[in-house]
């Protein structure tokens, strides 16, 4: 029934990689209170909840927004740092149900996370480089 | 005399035995909408690079009733992270002056100042002023 | 005198396989806590019960306890404040010994690796180390911990892993670490930052409610990731010839 020696004070244990997902956890977490409110309400929601017309979210100033440099903000903080930050609880959510641990588990979960960031900034990229 | 201690088991199901666990469960479980916000932004993101009839066409799927309704279910979501997230601020970051400490009150009611300047922000960039006008 | 049902878990490890509960009556007022309870059930009813205490005033930490099953202190919890009656089971998390009693070694396994003293230079020539009211303020809250191990019995990582270093370890490190009289933090950091260190913790942050000193362990656990990390950066940028953690290879 004792721990295993590994962790007595004697030995050095190894350091953690946990602060690079846990610094992007919670700047996604930042962004997941601060933003994503806003951009629900007003552009996913803003029609049904009758809080903007069809007509303030018409193409043109929408394409102007979100490709202006600008937009890559949106994009990092509404979108990249948000993925992180659900497949941070993600992961720690699969090891305190008992469903997985380990080393597949974490590459699944980050390499989602990496996935579709990457998705999202070369939509981005590509539209913003075409346009100028 | 020899030991035979006994090691009580720890069930997946732990995080059903008390509030503490199942509000932390809960917490845990707002990135679950969140998934389903990005992926909505994400095919909003193609369809304003794909041209004005997709992004048309974008437009009328988030009015489809169960597009709504896991929008809402990721803004309700969005919005209870926020309220758990601002009150672990002061804890996690005591902001301190001397040998006081800023009281957490007004940490987290700073943080939902953002969020409110956020919307009127965002509800500006989109025109609100003219069209309201 | 008014009485009251309460039941209790009992384990005899010489007979018994796994833990079973049995039910006791007793009689209380408004100042009977449940350690008195437990004594007046041992002196009247059953002398096999076994049960830790010692101070009755909330200072030794030895007298912890499942109470409906929240972890609490025996003598700081109060028998009128359960009028429906009440469940007594051992400190959750740990292994049993026997009864109410826990194997608290992996706590005390874990307090030790951290280093829970003043690791400090001595002070000049014949004079106090000095500190001011606003140095003490930075880590006061974190030394009033009494050891209890409630804040283990509440963290569901150190139940899913009994290797996490656990919320009362790592928020005395926390406290020596903060302190400016100590200089032994690189000597704790190697431990806080591991896996089974600061990064252990989900912030559950349920230790902190249950916490009878007011110590609020799960700040301490998430200052300490801050801490952790600001301490991976430095050494990112460190000149790589240096021995890492020094003060651990001597
Ligand atoms: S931090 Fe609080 S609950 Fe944990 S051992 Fe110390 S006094 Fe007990
Ligand atoms: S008997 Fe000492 S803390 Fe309860």
């Amino acid at each position: 029934m004792r721990t295993n020696k590994q962790d007595t004070p004697q030995t050095t244990p190894r350091r953690s990689d946990e602060p690079i997902w846990w610094s992007l956890f919670s700047a996604g977490g930042v962004c997941v209170a601060m933003l994503v409110p806003a951009i629900a309400l007003l552009v996913l929601l803003g029609i049904p909840l009758g809080l903007v017309s069809a007509e303030q979210l018409n193409y043109q100033r929408l394409q102007a927004l979100v490709f202006h440099p600008l937009g890559l903000g949106v994009v990092l903080g509404a979108m990249v740092l948000p993925l992180f930050h659900a497949m941070h609880r993600i992961h720690h959510g699969l090891h305190d149900l008992k469903l997985a641990h380990g080393r597949l588990a974490k590459w699944l979960c980050y390499g989602s996370a990496v996935l579709l960031s990457s998705l999202a900034l070369w939509l981005w990229l590509t539209v913003s480089m075409a346009s100028g | 005399m020899s030991r035979k201690p006994y090691q009580p088991p720890m069930p997946a199901s732990w995080w059903l035995k008390h509030p503490a666990y199942r509000f932390y469960m809960l917490r845990e479980a707002t990135v679950v909408p969140l998934l389903f916000f990005v992926a909505s932004l994400l095919y909003g993101l193609y369809a304003l690079g794909q041209g004005e009839a997709s992004w048309l066409h974008y437009l009328a799927w988030l009015q489809q009733p169960w597009v709504i309704a896991l929008n809402s279910l990721a803004l309700v979501a969005s919005l209870f992270h926020a309220w758990t997230f601002f009150a672990l601020f002061p804890q996690v970051m005591p902001l301190r002056f001397g040998s006081r400490t800023l009281p957490a009150w007004l940490m987290v009611s700073a943080q939902w100042a953002g969020v409110l300047l956020v919307i009127l922000a965002l509800w500006w960039l989109l025109g609100g002023v003219d069209a309201h006008q | 005198m008014p009485t009251l049902e309460m039941r209790l878990q009992r384990y005899r490890p010489e007979q018994d396989s796994a833990p079973h509960w049995q039910d006791f009556r007793v009689e209380y007022d408004d100042s009977t806590s449940v350690l008195d309870a437990l004594e007046q059930i041992k002196a009247e009813q059953d002398s096999s019960l076994s049960y830790r205490w010692s101070c009755r005033m909330a200072i030794c930490g030895s007298c912890g306890i499942m109470v409906n099953g929240v972890p609490k202190l025996g003598c700081k919890t109060f028998l009128r404040d359960y009028p429906k009656g009440l469940q007594l089971a051992p400190l959750g998390n740990f292994p049993v010994e026997k009864d109410l009693i826990v194997d608290m070694s992996r706590f005390l396994e874990h307090l030790t690796a951290i280093k829970p003293y003043l690791i400090a230079e001595a002070a000049p020539q014949g004079q106090p180390h000095r500190q001011t009211p606003a140095q003490l303020a930075r880590y006061k809250q974190f030394s009033n911990c009494i050891n209890c191990g409630l804040c283990y019995a509440a963290c569901p990582q150190f139940g899913l892993k009994p290797d996490f270093l656990g919320p009362a370890a790592i928020a005395l490190a926390h406290r020596y670490n903060l302190d400016s009289r100590d200089s032994g933090k690189a000597e704790r950091m190697a431990q806080l930052n591991s896996d089974n260190g600061v990064w252990g913790c989900t912030f559950v942050g349920y230790c902190s409610t249950v916490c009878p000193k007011g110590v609020d362990p799960a700040a301490a656990v998430n200052q300490g990731k801050i801490a952790s990390t600001l301490d991976g950066v430095i050494q990112w940028f460190k000149p790589a010839k240096e021995p890492r953690n020094k003060e651990q290879s001597k």
